[in-house]
């Protein structure tokens, strides 16, 4: 009966018997009758047809129904086929209500009585809904005629030519630097044993070339939105490092790389560079620099120095090469690979497989290397600045700086006070660490490069200085100035401070010394100081240290060696007053030292022990009690530090005098050569700035990123080279260099030790070899925004890593491989150029097969991959083609081979002699029973067809692994708002009729990212894409489902709680008129903004309070 | 001070043929501080040939004890890795199977008992070496093994058949316990193989060749010795090490001690504690060598 208006019809379905078997549909249909509104129910055997919808549309039309319920399948399944006929009939498709008493009901219950009310509850709920219902249009939105295609393998390269060919524009983004996916990496496809490349490449060149396609390799999309018909990709396109557009896929840059890493496309069985083409027929045929982070040598040294770029170099024999890597950034490559306290060896990541690299003596070996085969002279840099610019104090880090700044173009001059340059480089270290023609030749290439040095030539006016032209001022005058002791009797003849000492001794000068010296301190000057005086004649050298051996400051190979050359170590004593008589030295007097509690520094104080003095005779002291800055030497007006070094600006390093700058032990009090010449560095990058008028401030400190993980995987141990050392009988009395540094051999067997942590070591190497000018270190990544009206995803599979089924001996045994190597192997252009050969070289004398490896297994993956079968038939074909002696075993569970041209295949295969056994292999062992079995592999398994348990003997295992989804996987379907089935693939719309699409309008799956599948079906699904994005382009418009949620704008208190909310960022707010608006078109109608409104503002359209109020009361009354 | 309810099994129990089993493992849970107190009224686990004949008395027998044991609130633990699977088995059992319960919770009612599947069973291994650690061993360690050479062998009970605490087929645990004895463990391929178990008694013949492969490995590995966690496995090997000569004509002399006596020795502890005078193949020669 009608009610206020309402004529509701009402239908009941069979649906066969699939819902008459379990509801009395008649009985529902009679009760439907007797509903408020309705005037008409009828019951049918199946609603969604001709006849069926023909019934709905006659009753519109006669009856002058305004509102129908049909109670049948899911909404899901058919709501547009019943909304489609009342609109056909001219009812709006909005005044439709589907009762789903099918999947929710006769489906899923037994009993017969209690279905049958249920499905009554429901019709009750759906009529009393309807009556609320209010008709709504639907939007039509244009479509655009881009399409975005994700993933470069076969699915997306067949999808990306199909839309292309009709002239519409498509992008087609594949995050590896080449197209083709892992039908590239396979030998021959079957069963028509073609070759994969063969018929790829041809597809791949096209689309390299085509006019309608956008290739963007090396890229990967990183957001979407929007929504069908309508989206915005976001893209990033990776910084390759090399410009495309010059590149011309020559190959020379990879000739002269020294980085090795390992071949991902052929599956580990080889190596490739770090700048390299990933496989001879790649599109794009461009080069590819594979960057992972700074190196942590490189990140630990203050200077920046390139270690892994260096040693790289060094690992292929070109040590000129490498000693260019390091001049890149200072002169001192001998030097610092003398004395360097190597802050990067401590943080090396080769020392957590066994030792770290010897950074610092492999560099030495190229500096050595330089001078025994000459230097060529230097170029004079030519100037192009005229600031000029004045170094006071001839140091590491006044030359440091002074390098920098030669370089740049700038004159610049070096006033140094001593007679010859060097600072404590020349007059601290002694001759038999750090030999002076080592210091000399590099020195002399900086004077080559136009730095006047001008020694002699104290300066303690800077005033002067800028009177004479000087516009920049850098001091790096150190910290030369012994520490006193302050002890009675210090300042009689024969005591002597280090550094004095030193400086003598490094000048040449006569040093008279009695023959017994004790030496107070224990620092490295200490120790310098009592090597020195043991080689100056002195017989018995004693160095007294106020604390224990363990915590003397001095390097650890300094002590021993001064320990092994004779010299006494006396801790825990210090002198109290020194002795004399008739003023002439005789001896100290010293008390003995306990360890207390610890004082700033962090060591233990040392505290004197009441009545424990003692005398030693002694005819010379040298005190080394350490350093401190010559303030006298220093102009007037410049600030200090508590500490008695100068004051600067920790990022800039510029004094209290504008445009004077300063770095080293000056600044920084005592410290090592590597920090000093890391500051003339920063200061000469000061000076530039200052000099140029560019803010100094800016981008500094550079920030560098650590490389995070590096991967240890097949690196086996090897010891670090030892420091060969000079023979103690040699020593005797001689300044001969103790410490040898490296042969050849050596040096270029430690540098492969180098785990290439950044995998590009930066060493230019291919700059120089590039012809074309293509290479660009600078790059940076680029992002892309482009608008498209449909996404089609390609983003294929990986495959099951074995490794985790111990027994299979996958990553312990060396023959056993995965299907994706075995591709490789077989592969003309592979590892071995195509021949079947085990790990030392010989040809297998047998092979197994090993069926569902991660597949069909409740421990892995349930599902069946589909292709093994197939591809373990072919490479039975293969391994009986080029090894045809060898016998080969296929141990399956089933033979799967349905497809056209498959079980001739497979009989082909039985006709060849393969030996089929049906049952699974146990384990692989490599533990022999019988003569028979030694050095092979043993396959156990049950041979389910005789009943027996069998050993197979064979040479090489091939394990038939799974295909399963991509790592990223979870990653995609949030981007592209496709949800994964459970086994982890992506969810097609409908399993049996829809295969393509998803649940998101306008983005589809194809290819094995939707589930596993051969070559044949995966061409199949792209072209069926391609298909539906053009129906789409063709018709230019879609329609967008009107049940969206409407703002009431006088309602809407402004809390903006709504936009937060919306997981489709629908909702804007306006924040003139303070209210939240809904865009229609990008809304999905979830109704989660409606539910959070505490306003009660936001209307769910087609969803109403009403409405939902209704339905449930119709279920429960 | 760590607290277990503590299920010998009929093995380790103070008549059982591994005695010096449960001497060993009480007087080394002292010096690791574990107080392990023994279930009240314990019965047979059930026992793995039981199960195959009669597995409902089975799981009914395995039952009583953790109905008792659930009582107390803390976790069983075991020394002998038969009782250790029957009694996990019959937690899993009662879990998956509700029919199985509602007899076995019939059985229990008989005997004014209930059980609620509570009780988490744990073997004595896991315990010392997860609850313990090896630093903490290493500590109690007086008399360092100077590098004795130990093959490990942990029988398959202990890591098969449902995942437990160590890697099912490359398990470690017995590895690293060795070392932080100061022992030098030697691992071979067969190291948590079958030992044959109780076909011992029903197919000797194949027993003793599973028996003889782990020597052969163990052997041609280097070692000296071996440790189990397993009182069949102990019996097996040590036992019957002179039928496997006899039979292949081998002349394997391989001390297999329990890896509770093995710590016993490195924790300084005397005969009585240690009891390795029951064992068949004589001991004391190959730890006299480093001790």
């Amino acid at each position: 009966m009608e009610l206020n208006g309402r004529r509701i019809g009402v239908y009941i379905c069979h649906c066969g018997t699939n819902i008459s078997a379990t509801v009395d549909v008649e009985a529902v249909t009679e009760f439907a009758q007797g509903l408020p509104g309705v005037v008409v129910a009828r019951d049918y055997k199946y609603m969604c047809s001709e006849p069926g919808q023909n019934l709905i549309k006659d009753d519109i039309k006669q009856m002058g129904l305004n509102r129908v319920v049909d109670a049948s399948c899911s909404p899901r399944m058919h709501e547009p086929t019943f909304r489609h006929a009342c609109q056909d009939a001219g009812l709006n498709q909005y005044l439709f209500e589907q009762a789903n008493i099918r999947e929710q009901c006769s489906w899923v219950h037994t009993d017969k009585e209690m279905a049958t009310e249920k499905a009554k509850a429901l019709v009750s709920a759906a009529v009393r809904r309807v009556y609320y219902q209010e008709p709504l249009e639907t939007r039509e939105v244009p479509v655009n005629p881009n399409t975005l295609v994700v993933g470069g393998g076969i699915a997306g390269i067949q999808a990306a030519l199909e839309i292309a060919d009709s002239e519409h524009q498509v992008y087609l983004v594949e995050k590896e630097p080449s197209i083709g996916g892992h039908m590239a990496q396979f030998d021959k496809t079957f069963p028509t044993l073609d070759c994969a490349a063969c018929i790829l490449t041809p597809k791949m060149t096209t689309v390299g070339q085509h006019p309608y396609i956008n290739l963007m390799s090396y890229s990967e999309v990183e957001e979407v939105s929007g929504y069908v018909g309508n989206f915005k990709a976001r893209i990033r396109r990776k910084a390759r490092y090399v410009d495309e557009t010059k590149c011309t896929g020559c190959g020379e840059c990879s000739n002269v790389c020294p980085v090795e890493l390992i071949s991902e496309f052929d599956e580990g069985l080889s190596k490739r560079k770090a700048i390299y083409i990933p496989f001879p027929y790649a599109v794009p045929n461009k080069a590819a620099i594979d960057k992972r982070g700074y190196p942590p040598c490189r990140v630990a040294c203050p200077a920046g120095v390139n270690a892994q770029g260096y040693i790289a170099l060094i690992s292929q024999g070109k040590f000129k090469e490498a000693l260019e890597v390091v001049r890149r950034t200072m002169p001192f490559a001998g030097v610092i690979g003398r004395v360097c306290t190597h802050p990067c060896e401590l943080d090396c990541e080769r020392a957590k497989v066994d030792e770290p690299m010897s950074i610092r003596t492999l560099k030495r070996f190229i500096a050595d290397y330089e001078l025994k085969v000459g230097r060529e002279k230097a170029t004079p840099v030519e100037q192009t600045k005229e600031g000029k610019v004045a170094i006071i104090g001839s140091g590491p880090a006044g030359f440091a700086c002074a390098y920098d700044l030669v370089k740049k173009g700038y004159p610049v001059t070096v006033f140094e006070a001593m007679p010859m340059a060097g600072g404590l480089l020349r007059y601290g270290i002694p001759e038999y660490r750090l030999p002076k023609k080592v210091l000399d030749n590099e020195i002399d290439l900086v004077k080559e490069l136009g730095v006047e040095i001008k020694t002699n030539t104290p300066v303690a006016d800077l005033g002067g200085l800028f009177d004479k032209g000087y516009k920049a001022i850098f001091l790096g005058t150190g910290a030369g100035n012994s520490l006193k002791m302050g002890i009675p009797g210090e300042n009689t003849t024969g005591v002597i401070h280090a550094l004095d000492f030193l400086k003598q001794a490094n000048s040449g000068a006569k040093v008279s010394l009695g023959k017994r010296v004790a030496v107070v301190g224990g620092g490295n000057a200490a120790i310098d100081g009592a090597r020195v005086a043991l080689r100056l004649g002195a017989k018995e050298v004693t160095i007294v240290y106020r604390r224990s051996r363990a915590e003397m400051p001095a390097a650890a190979g300094e002590i021993d060696e001064a320990e092994r050359e004779g010299i006494k170590l006396h801790v825990l004593a210090a002198p109290v007053r020194v002795l004399s008589q008739d003023s002439r030295l005789t001896g100290i007097e010293c008390i003995r030292m306990e360890l207390g509690e610890p004082d700033a520094s962090g060591r233990r104080r040392p505290v004197p022990i009441k009545g424990s003095e003692f005398n030693m005779d002694v005819d010379n002291v040298i005190m080394a009690l350490g350093q401190e800055v010559n303030k006298a030497g220093l102009p007037k007006d410049l600030d200090y530090t508590g500490w008695g070094t100068l004051s600067v600006d920790s990022t800039t390093l510029e004094t209290n005098i504008s445009g004077v700058f300063a770095g080293g032990d000056v600044v920084a009090g005592p410290s090592d050569v590597i920090a000093s010449i890391a500051a003339g560095k920063e200061a000469a990058e000061s000076i530039d700035r200052y000099l140029s008028g560019t803010d100094l401030r800016e981008g500094r400190p550079e920030q560098i990123t650590r490389v995070k993980e590096v991967s240890k995987d097949g690196v086996g141990k090897k010891a670090r080279a030892t420091m060969p050392m000079l023979d103690l009988e040699k020593r005797d009395g001689s300044f001969t260099e103790v410490e040898l540094g490296f042969d050849e051999k050596t040096a270029i067997e430690e540098a492969k030790r180098c785990l290439n942590c950044a995998a590009c070591s930066e060493c230019l190497e291919c700059v120089k070899a590039c012809e074309a000018q293509a290479i660009n270190h600078e790059m940076k990544d680029e992002i892309v925004e482009v608008d498209v009206g449909n996404i089609i995803v390609a983003t294929g599979f990986q495959q099951f890593d074995p490794s985790v089924i111990y027994q299979y001996g996958y990553g312990r045994y060396d023959n056993v491989l995965t299907g994706l190597q075995f591709e490789r192997m077989s592969n003309a252009s592979g590892p071995t150029g195509g021949e079947i050969l085990l790990a030392d070289g010989r040809k297998p004398e047998s092979v197994a097969i090993l069926h569902c490896v991660g597949s069909r297994d409740e421990n892995y993956h349930k599902y069946c991959s589909r292709v093994c079968c197939m591809y373990s038939l072919k490479y039975s074909h293969l391994i009986r083609e080029k090894v045809p002696e060898a016998p080969v075993y296929q141990l399956y569970i089933d033979m799967r081979c349905a497809g056209s041209g498959y079980e001739e295949f497979y009989e082909r295969l039985q006709e060849e002699g393969v030996n089929f056994v049906r049952g699974r292999a146990g384990e692989i062992t490599n533990i022999a029973e019988t003569p028979e079995e030694e050095g092979k592999l043993i396959v156990i398994c049950e041979d389910t067809l005789v009943r027996r348990k069998r050993r197979l003997p064979v040479d090489m295992v091939i394990l038939s692994c799974a295909l399963e989804p991509t790592a990223d996987a979870d990653q995609i379907a949030k981007t592209f708002s496709i949800s994964r089935k459970a086994d982890g693939f992506f969810l097609e719309k409908h399993p049996k009729l829809d295969p393509v699409a998803t649940m998101t309008d306008g983005v589809f799956v194809v290819g094995c990212c939707q589930s596993p599948k051969d070559i044949p079906d995966t061409v199949a699904q792209a072209s069926a894409a391609a298909a539906r994005a053009l129906a789409m382009i063709s018709k230019g418009k879609v329609e967008i489902e009107a049940a969206t949620a409407v703002v009431d704008e006088e309602a809407c208190s402004g809390c903006k709680i709504c936009v937060d909310l919306c997981p489709y960022k629908a909702i804007s707010f306006d924040e003139e008129k303070k209210v939240a608006r809904v865009n229609e078109v990008v809304c999905k109608g979830c109704g989660v903004c409606a539910a959070a409104c505490p306003s009660g503002a936001i209307t769910s359209k087609h969803f109403t309070t009403e409405q939902i109020i209704a339905q449930i009361e119709g279920v429960l009354v | 001070m760590k607290y277990y309810t503590y299920f010998p099994g009929c093995s380790a129990s103070s008549e059982g043929g591994a005695k010096a089993y449960g001497w060993s493992s009480k007087a080394v849970s002292k010096v690791l501080d574990m107080e392990l107190r023994e279930l009240d009224d314990w019965n047979c686990c059930g026992s793995t040939p039981y199960s195959s004949v009669d597995e409902l008395s089975s799981l009914c027998l395995s039952a009583r004890n953790l109905a008792l044991a659930e009582k107390k609130g803390l976790d069983l633990v075991t020394p002998c890795s038969s009782c250790y699977v029957m009694l996990n088995r019959t937690n899993s059992r009662l879990k998956e199977y509700p029919q199985t319960k509602a007899q076995v919770d019939e059985a229990l009612a008989a005997g004014n008992l209930e059980y609620h599947g509570t009780v988490r069973v744990r073997h004595l291994l896991d315990v010392v070496v997860n609850d313990i650690g090896y630093d903490e061993i290493n500590s109690k360690v007086k008399r360092n093994l100077g590098g004795l050479k130990v093959a490990p062998y942990y029988g398959c009970q202990v890591v098969r058949p449902r995942p437990s605490f160590d890697h099912p087929e490359n398990p470690q645990s017995l590895d690293k316990l060795i070392t932080s004895l100061g022992g030098r463990a030697v691992p071979f391929p067969l190291k948590s193989r079958c030992c044959g178990g109780s076909l011992i008694i029903s197919e000797e013949a194949l027993a003793l060749g599973l028996i003889r492969k782990i020597f052969d490995s163990a052997l041609s590995n280097g070692a000296e010795c071996l440790i189990t966690p397993c009182p069949l496995c102990q019996t097996n090997l040590d036992a019957y090490q002179s039928q496997v000569n006899k039979k292949f004509k081998t002349n394997f002399n391989l001390p297999v001690l329990f890896f509770t006596q093995l710590m016993g020795v490195a924790f300084g502890l005397g005969e009585e504690d240690l009891g390795l005078r029951t064992n068949i193949v004589p001991a004391e020669r190959v730890l006299a060598k480093y001790i």
